[in-house]
Order: C-alpha cells, then structure tokens, then sequence
C-alpha cells in the first residue's frame, strides 16, 4: 500500500512537470473569474477585460491622446444640425465565423438595447429615435435632440451578429420575464469581430483566446505603428490573492498581471531582475461626499472649512506612499482633454497649523463658535471641543462612512484620517468602515447618511458630472447622492448634454468643474497611480496610458521578442 | 420503537426542520440592509435602469409574493437564478459543490483518519514523550493562524521549491493541450490538490486525536481491557480491536458532521489557492445580497448536516448494540 502511494506520488511529480504552453500566447493574471460572456449582461471589469478582446465597435478611441477614430467604421460620422441625422459609413469586415458585418448587425444590436431596455446600455440610446441600415454598409442615425454622449458612448457600444442572436431574442419575448431571460442567456461560444477569437473557458481556472488572423484592422497605422495582433493568444489565469499573482509573476507562469499592485510589494519585485514596474495614472476618484439635505453639510461655509482640514498631500505620501496624485477636480487629471487645471487648491503647501488656523477662520466668520476653542501657538494646535452651529445647537455627531479594510484599504484610511483632523477642531467625527451593501442602502435608498467615502474609475466623457450633480438625479437610487442643487450648474449640465462641438463642451465642462470646486457638494482626495508588473522576456510594445498598460493597444501592438 | 420507525420519525423532523430553516433563510437576507441592485453602483446605470433590473427580477414584487414564490419554486425544485451570475443557482452550486467535496472532504477524512489512528496510538503510550510531542504538535498545528500556513506553504513549497503548483485546479496548459489524455488530465488535479490538502490536513488532524485520544483513555480504564491484558493478548490487538473500537463512537459523530461541514468549504483556504469552490462563493453570495444563491447554498448545508446527524445516529447503533431506538 505504501509503495503504490509513493510510486504515484512520483508519477504526479514527474508527469505534472511538463506542460505544453504555446510560446506566443500571452499569459494573463486576472485576480476574479469573468461572470458572463454576454456583453449585454457583463458589468464586472473580469469579463470586459475578455469581452473587449472579442467585441469591437464602430470606433475606438486612439492611444494615449483618447480622441475618436474609424474603427469598424470608415470615417468619422457626418453629423447633419438641422435634421439632427448622423451618418456612418461601415468597412466591409467579417464576424470570426466567417459572415460579413453589415449595418443590419449594428440596427440589430440597438433595437435589443432599445426594445429591452437593456440596463447600463438603454441610455446611451434613449435619445436615438431611429437607427436604420441604408443600405449593407451605410448607417444612418435620428436623435431626438443633439445629445454630446452620442459620440463618446453610443458610437462605442459593441456589435453583436443578428444571425446568433436573433433566435435567443425571440424564445426571450415568448417568456414571462423576456430582459431576464435575455441577460440570463450564457453566450458560452461567443463570435465576435476583435483580434482574439474565444477559444474555451475552464471555469474556476483560465479563459483562453486565440487570434483572429482575419482581423479587420491588421496592418493599419495608427499613432506610427502597424496593428496586429502579432500574439497567437491570450490566456487568462485566475489568481485568488495579490500573493500567490506575485509569485506566479516573479516565477514566470503569467507575463502580466491585471491589476494594480499595491506599493507593499514594489520592492521585492524591483528587486526581480525579470520584472518591470509600470506607473500610469488613473482615470479615477477617491472622494468624500456631504448630505446636503441636512445641516451642517448644507453649508457651504463648513464644507470649505473640511476642505481645507484634509490634508490631500499628506494622503498620498502616507496612504499612497507617493504613488499618486492629489485632486482637485472631480475630472482626474490624468483625463487631460477634459481636465480643469485651474482648480482652488485647498490647503496646498500649508502646514497642519495653518489648515486648522484656516478653517477657523471660516467657521468663525460663518458663527460656529466652540465650547473649548482651537488654540493654536507657534505651530502646535491645541485641539478644541464641541463645536456649535450658528444656530447655537451643538454640531451632532458625524459619520464617516466607509469601505472595510479588506475592501479598499485606501478609502478606509481616508476615513480614518479624516476622522482625525476634523476631531482636533473640535468636530465629534468617527469613521465607520461597512459592507458596500450597507453604504449603498444608507446612501441610496434611505438617503439617510452625514458623510462617506467612497471612489469610481470614471469613463473619458465626463458626462458623470451630470449624472452625479444635476438635480434630476437627486431620488432614491438617483446617482446625485449629495442632494447637490444649482439651477446655474444644471443649466450648464443640460447645455453640455447636448453640445456636438467638442471645443464648446470642454468651456461649458470647465465651468461646471469650477463650480463644483466652489461649492464642494464632494471633496475629491487623490488619484491613485495604476501599478503594474509585467515581464519582458517573451513580449514587447506594451502602450503606457491613462488606466495602465492593460490596454487594446498594448494587445495590438505587442509582439514576441525574436 | 425500531430502527425502521425511528428512521421514519426522524425524516419527518427534518423535512419540518428544512421547512423552518427556508422560511428564516428568506427572512434574514431580506432583513438585511441593502439589496441585490444596491450592489451596481455604476455610474452609467440611471435609477430607471435599475428598477428595470429589479423589475426583471422580481425583486419589486410583494414580500408575500417573493415567499410564496420562492416555497413553490423550492418544492419543484428551482432554486432561481443568482443576482450576480444571472445563471442557474443550481449549476453553480454543483459545479463548486464538486471541487470544495473533492479537496475539502478528503481533507476531513484523511485527518480524521489519521487523527484516530494516532490518537488511540498516543492514548495508549501517555505518559511518555512521545505522547506529549505529539499532542503538543498537534494543538500547536491546530492553532496555527491558517492563511499566513497556506502562504508560507505556497511560498516555500511552490515558489522556492518549484514542487507544487501555486495555485488553482487545474494547468490550464495541460487541459488545453487536445493531446493531454484523462490519466494526465486526473494527475494534475491530484498535483494542485497537494498543497491545500496538506494545508488543511496539517491544521484539522489535531480535532480528531483528541476526542480520540480523550475517548481512549475512557475506555483504557474499563474492566474488560484489564481482562485482556491478563488473558495475555498482544498490545496490538487489545488497542485496535477491543479499546479502539467502542473508544471510536464519540469521533465517529464528530467526523460524520465534519463531513457535512466540509461542503462549506472555506473561503480562505478557496481564496488563497484560487481553489473554485462553494466557501468562497457562498462569502460572496451574502456580501453581494444574491440571495438566490446564498439561501440554496445555506439550505443544501442545512439539508446535509441534518441527513449527517440522522446517518451518524444509524452508525452509532450498528457500531454499539447496546444502543436501541
């Protein structure tokens, strides 16, 4: 019995130490297993980072600058002002079956989106009151109004075959719940039009793809280089912890891993010879937001006061370890185009005494008085206690709502911190790490909450701005959770909506940022840099901007090194 | 009452047992704060998207509606659709249910195994050093905080080592390779198994020696093992056949209800060796309100440990004929 155990001990180590692996195919980490490989249901960033491999549009945006080009497209849409018409002309390209890709594929598509109200993609066609195929190749689209996002957002919407999925639309309308048939509805072979064909899917252990020779836009130019793909495949490699990635990284088992690394494990992998580090910035926010619908938070006066109290360099050296940025702006300032560089600067280069001297300057002048007030001598800050609003009524206590530890390590940390300096002025504030189910719950539905900390990464157009600051959206699960109100910031968000020419939307874009920069309805904190590793033994040409590495043009452009 | 009778008996409690436990299951998660759709904090989602999306799913219908809907689909046998999947919460839970059986329960029954061998063997040396090494090892082993063991293990033996896969199931090159034949394909499974097997093993066989060896000890005391020992039989026989035995009962409920347990799997030894199973998920399932998912997880829990409790109470009847229902 005990020589048979060994006997097959050794045969597992010996058979399982060789293994086939295709010496161009991309090995990939990913840290959590796609969901779906339905495009019309996938939302978690695992199955569009696959999906996006397998789908392509109508156009795409360039590298590193993000303006709009012919994808699928032939050339950029002809819009026509007074019938509020957009006409696009289609290359002639083919599904990896082997079909063409025809305009009637595209008007399939966006009559799904419309007809189901297919969620997170109908309203970037409710404004869409026709899509019609002129003729195979010719597209011609009717808005109800001029709507900005048409170009950023509709134009990028992805294309699936009406031959595959006219069928499963039709069983989906003959059930009781036809949307959630349709979003049930697995997509376990999906046929695309991307560089990289599906191959199989293991579940619980890797994704593979492979590529499509045929892709449509092998050996166009575009920013000085040709696009292949020059990789015979990816592979997806699930990885539970940050740890085990690592060492998988480090040993050679994957080429890249997917997600941000944490700067704790930045010196053990500078000292690998094998791994290279990548720094980018990212498109995303960390923030602190306010209840306006109550006081103290409706004053702008306290708010300004907090601003100043958050000390956004200190944030970064400490709970960023000088791998980011501070925010002024709710757009990142990686999104350049759009960015306003022209931002009040709370508390930028002040020492912590000069904060707390500022912001008690300001609740003074607005009459919040203090039952034991600041005292501040030869920069030491002598914490006060018990702030009053002007009203005379003590200030209650404050909740910092935020995202557990294991969470986000970083926004709990803001909450922590926080919490700090708005106790040494006398503010009675306690951060209370929660389940995101519980921070949505208060936020959202009950709206009943002081503060929270919370971030999102954020797409190029910043029509977000709308979706988190117009006052249309201030209802239970509106996205305007702040309860923020400004008849001029709504009629500056309503104008930009429907602003097509790009030059007069950055102007309007760049107002709203400064207004909300004046009245804080949300702090913005940092922006953390995107920390990647990879190898460059077997590949070549990955593509650094905003977001990272991890980006169609690094798998376009990349090849296997000779 | 008869074995037959009291089998019949004890059918009927858990079917009335599963019925309490379902009703409080559909309960507690909706007690809960948030729901399924509190989770898609998008920003692209408008509020109208999303009642769209609770609309599909039933989720804006009546409590009573949602029960009476979710008692009718149980008994047919339709556990619905997860929230976050929005597939099958049958096939998900078979196909993690396979992989947390494969490693979890084998990882309880190697340890129970073992740790009834060496705990009637440390019982009948007590007193000696070995005795005492051996229990010291062991409760040290049990105590052991696990993800920081797991760690170590996937670092030393893993990374440094190069003997075990660092994590997963399956090489993902070798299930990929249309060549690779079923005997490769099992013996790869086994070669990831190792290292979490040994992992769990090493932290779980202490439970078992214990009981046994507490149990052991009872047993040593009695008149009849003395009887034995005069009758000049050899040590070898006394403790495995006459003390072991009768000493083993204690355990064997303590094993039959790991073994339910086991399908819980663990979400930390499932996270940190990427291991796909039901632990994790189920973690997942309560954190994200997919109550589907997570009330068909707690309930297939619930059914087993009650069945392992009724199984184990069979056992101890067929081992002991003192016992009689």
């Amino acid at each position: 019995m005990k020589k048979s155990v060994l006997c097959l001990l050794i045969a597992v180590f010996l058979l399982c130490s060789i293994s086939n692996a295709s010496a161009m195919t991309l090995k990939i980490g990913i840290h959590n297993e796609p969901k779906t490989l339905n495009p019309f249901t996938a939302r978690d960033v695992w199955s569009k980072h696959v999906l996006d491999r397998i789908y392509h549009d109508l156009y795409t945006l360039a590298p590193k600058t993000f303006e709009l080009i012919p994808w699928l497209a032939e050339a950029l849409p002809e819009y026509d002002k007074k019938t509020n018409t957009v006409i696009v002309k289609m290359r002639k390209t083919k599904w990896h079956d082997g079909t063409p890709l025809t305009a009637h594929d595209v008007v399939f598509t966006a009559n799904v989106i419309k007809d189901l109200k297919v969620p997170r993609y109908s309203s970037r066609w409710k404004f869409i009151k026709k899509i019609e195929a002129l003729d195979d190749y010719t597209l011609k689209y009717t808005l109800s109004q001029p709507m900005a996002t048409f170009y950023s957002r509709t134009l990028l919407t992805f294309i699936v075959q009406k031959k595959k999925w006219e069928p499963i639309i039709n069983e989906a309308k003959k059930t009781e719940k036809p949307l959630q048939t349709f979003l049930n509805y697995k997509n376990d072979n999906p046929i695309g039009n991307g560089p990289f064909k599906f191959s199989s899917w293991r579940n619980g252990t890797s994704i593979k793809l492979v590529k499509n020779p045929d892709f449509f836009a092998k050996n166009r130019e575009i920013a000085g280089k040709k696009v292949g793909p020059y990789i015979d495949g990816i592979l997806f490699k699930i990885y539970g912890t940050t740890d085990a990635a690592i060492l998988a990284l480090k040993n050679g088992d994957v080429d890249y891993i997917w997600w941000s690394i944490q700067p704790g494990f930045m010196q053990d992998l500078k000292e690998d010879t094998g791994v290279t580090l990548t720094e980018n910035k990212e498109n995303g926010i960390r923030y602190l937001a306010f209840n306006m619908r109550k006081a103290p938070f409706n004053d702008k006066n306290f708010r300004q006061a907090v601003a100043y109290l958050v000390d956004k360099d200190f944030m970064v050296q400490r709970i960023l370890q000088n791998k980011g940025t501070r925010m002024e702006s709710i757009v990142p300032p990686g999104n350049e185009y759009w960015h306003n560089p022209d931002m009040p600067e709370y508390g930028k280069g002040m020492t912590r005494a000069e904060r707390v001297q500022k912001a008690v300057e300001i609740l003074k002048k607005a009459g919040y008085t203090w039952k034991k007030e600041v005292k501040i001598k030869k920069d030491k800050v002598k914490p006060g206690k018990g702030l009053k609003m002007p009203n005379g009524k003590d200030l209650p206590e404050i909740d910092i709502l935020t995202p557990p530890a294991d969470y986000d390590p970083l926004r709990a940390m803001a909450g922590i911190q926080v919490q700090g300096w708005l106790n040494e002025i006398g503010i009675n504030a306690s951060a209370k790490p929660a389940s995101m189910s519980f921070i949505s719950d208060k936020v959202k539905i009950k709206q009943d909450f002081d503060t929270y900390i919370l971030g999102y990464l954020l797409g190029i157009d910043p029509s977000y701005l709308n979706s988190f600051f117009h006052s249309s959206e201030i209802k239970r699960r509106g996205r305007n959770t702040s309860a923020y109100k400004n008849e001029r910031f709504d009629e500056l968000a309503d104008e930009c909506n429907k602003e097509m020419d790009m030059e007069k939307r950055k102007k309007l874009v760049f107002e709203m940022q400064s207004m909300l920069a004046d009245d804080l309805p949300w702090i913005p904190f940092f922006n953390a840099s995107v920390i990647e590793g990879h190898r460059q033994q077997r590949f070549t040409g990955w593509v650094n901007q905003l977001n990272g590495i991890g980006n169609s043009w690094s798998f376009l452009f990349m090849k296997p090194v000779q | 009452m008869n074995l037959q009778k009291y089998i019949l008996r004890r059918t009927i409690e858990i079917i009335v047992t599963l019925f309490i436990i379902i009703s409080l299951l559909f309960i507690l998660f909706r007690l809960a704060p948030g729901d399924p759709t509190s989770m898609i904090i998008d920003p692209e989602m408008t509020p109208e998207d999303i009642e769209h999306f609770r609309d599909a799913f039933g989720l804006n219908d009546s409590l009573w509606v949602q029960y009476v809907k979710y008692i009718f689909n149980i008994f047919r046998g339709e556990f619905g659709n997860s929230f976050h999947y929005d597939e099958p919460v049958i096939g998900i839970i078979w196909d993690k249910l396979l992989n947390t059986i494969l490693l979890f329960t084998t990882a309880t029954l190697l340890a129970a195994f073992a740790g009834i061998t060496w705990g009637k063997y440390i019982a009948w040396k007590r007193g000696t050093w070995l005795e005492a090494t051996i229990t010291f090892t062991g409760l040290l082993l049990h105590t052991i905080f696990l993800p920081w063991f797991a760690l170590l293990a996937i670092w030393i033996f893993g990374f440094k080592l190069n003997w075990f896969p660092l994590n997963g199931m399956m090489t993902p090159e070798v299930w990929l390779n249309p060549d690779t034949g079923i005997f490769r394909k099992v013996l790869d499974i086994i070669h990831h198994m190792m290292l979490p097997l040994f992992v769990l093993f090493t932290v779980d066989f202490a439970r078992s020696m214990l009981v046994m060896k507490s149990s052991m000890l009872d047993t040593l005391r009695e008149d009849y093992i003395v009887t034995a020992k005069a009758k000049g039989l050899k040590d070898r026989i006394i403790r495995n056949k006459h003390a072991a035995r009768n000493a083993m009962l204690p355990v064997v409920t303590s094993v039959s209800l790991s073994i339910a347990f086991s399908i819980n799997g663990s979400a930390i030894t499932e996270t940190v060796f990427s291991w796909p199973g039901l632990g994790r998920e189920l973690v997942f399932a309560v954190s994200n309100n997919d109550y589907p998912l997570a009330q068909a997880s707690f309930l297939l829990i619930s059914a087993l440990v009650l069945v392992a409790n009724l199984i184990s109470d069979i056992l101890y009847a067929y081992l002991d004929p003192r016992i009689k229902y």
